[in-house]
């Protein structure tokens, strides 16, 4: 998994490409509770490009979801479609969290 | 009719036959079928004598023809060979090819052999081809010839070394109908294939060879639809294995994922079936993970091709425990995706080991 930031008005947008499983979920968890340990709260997580998500990366994703719930903060989900959305399906996250079909309409959402 | 007890066979160090007892009666028609390298060929080889065994018993009505005395040429008569490579005179008519046996190693005189032959001729549907020669013929017509060569010697029994492996698709069925014919007639046969659908119908015997052994015989509907032996069963169901042991919670699931994925290209699994496979995988091995710290995991995928379906078995051994029990779980997710993946899950204690079986959805 490889995971690119950039910052738009006060949201973070994290993409994130490859994988996030048992090897890289950590990696993933790592990266986001250093920008919310960074005073970071809003976040957009671009799926776009990630192709493959399991057990440990749904763990992860609620994780800093809970992490940033503690702070106040808010974490929308976009463009998770194709075999990530049936894992998403499978597992009822489609339903925990706030997923939108673009980027920029995960902003305009963002309080 | 013929007797083979512990026959055993080795080509230098390589043991090819360990042990082989059969007993082989007048009218019957026997398949083998087995892997290949598996000594079915070597089998047949040793029971005329092409090869010479290295031990055991090998008795026709009653006489060992392993005895030095045997009359070998005579045995061979009865008990006559026909080859995947056909093995015709090239230098001979078909005709020629046909009567030269009888001629030189029965006397026959040359205008009984050729009525005879032009009838067996006629019995392979081949009997406007007597003038011609082996070269202006098809290879499944080529074959018929060396039939029809073989029963120009009245043989007691026909040993048929995969006749058709050397043949075009097309020119299977030729001589296919042609051995079910005589099987019809009640010629006792011997008749080494990997034409399972022929093996099954032709057969009064399936003999399934592996490890140098008869590893499983019966009835064709023993062998092809209830094979009791997991190697029989792996081989009538066309099934590809992949086998990991897995000694470490710190595991390399790329290492893993990588011989799995070269694993399905082989059987030339679609790509959404892959990735469930890697993900199903990467689910459980997450939920054996606590156990890897005292135990090992044996992990066996299994693809059978006839039946299109991927089975995974993962064993290990210690207390008695289902690794799925949903009470070990930290949370559902995992269980959740293993139970949308597996079509069937099934756990099972044998022995020491604990098994779990999961027969993959089809995607």
């Amino acid at each position: 998994m490889e995971m690119q930031t950039r910052k738009e008005a006060n949201t973070t947008v994290a993409t994130i490409t490859g994988r996030l499983d048992a090897v890289t979920a950590p990696e993933y968890e790592k990266a986001i509770n250093e920008l919310i340990a960074g005073g970071e709260i809003a976040f957009v997580v671009d799926f776009e490009g990630l192709d493959y998500i399991s057990s440990a990366g749904l763990r992860a994703l609620l994780a800093t979801a809970k992490k940033l719930k503690v702070k106040g903060g808010q974490i929308r989900f976009a463009n998770v479609k194709g075999t990530v959305k049936e894992v998403f399906d499978i597992s009822g996250f489609g339903t925990i969290f706030q997923m939108d079909d673009s980027v920029a309409a995960a902003l305009a959402r963002i309080l | 009719m013929i007797t083979v007890e512990h026959l055993s066979k080795k080509f230098g160090e390589l043991v090819v036959l360990k042990d082989i007892t059969i007993e082989i009666k007048t009218g019957e028609v026997i398949s083998i079928i087995g892997p290949s390298g598996t000594g079915k060929s070597t089998f047949l080889r040793c029971l005329n004598l092409l090869d010479q065994p290295s031990g055991g018993s090998i008795c026709i009505d009653g006489v060992n023809i392993l005895d030095a005395k045997a009359d070998v040429p005579k045995i061979r008569q009865k008990m006559n060979m026909v080859f995947q490579s056909f093995n015709l005179f090239s230098h001979l008519s078909v005709l020629e090819n046909l009567t030269i046996a009888p001629i030189k190693l029965r006397g026959m005189n040359r205008q009984d052999a050729e009525q005879k032959s032009l009838e067996l001729l006629k019995l392979v549907g081949l009997a406007e081809k007597a003038d011609s020669y082996p070269d202006e013929l098809s290879g499944g017509q080529k074959q018929r010839v060396a039939i029809a060569r073989c029963l120009a010697m009245d043989p007691e029994i026909i040993l048929f070394d995969e006749p058709t492996s050397a043949l075009d698709p097309t020119m299977v069925s030729e001589v296919l109908s042609v051995i079910r014919r005589l099987a019809k007639e009640g010629l006792t046969m011997v008749i080494v294939t990997h034409e399972m659908d022929f093996a099954r119908d032709v057969s009064s015997r399936v003999l399934y060879m592996d490890e140098g052994l008869i590893y499983e015989e019966g009835t064709p509907q023993q062998i092809f639809e209830d094979p009791q032996k997991e190697k029989t069963r792996a081989f009538i169901n066309r099934v590809r294995s992949f086998n990991c042991q897995i000694s470490s919670p710190d595991y390399d699931l790329y290492a893993m994922n990588a011989e799995i994925e070269a694993f399905c290209e082989k059987q030339i699994l679609p790509r959404k079936t892959r990735q469930n496979l890697l993900l199903l995988v990467e689910e459980l091995l997450q939920i054996y993970t606590p156990f890897l710290q005292t135990t090992l995991l044996d992990m066996t995928l299994s693809y059978s091709e006839k039946k299109e379906s991927l089975e995974l078995v993962l064993e290990s051994p210690g207390e008695t425990v289902n690794p799925l029990d949903i009470s070990l779980q930290p949370d559902e997710l995992g269980l959740n995706i293993i139970n949308s993946l597996a079509g069937s899950i099934d756990y099972q204690r044998v022995g020491n080991k604990n098994r779990l079986t999961l027969l993959m959805k089809k995607s």
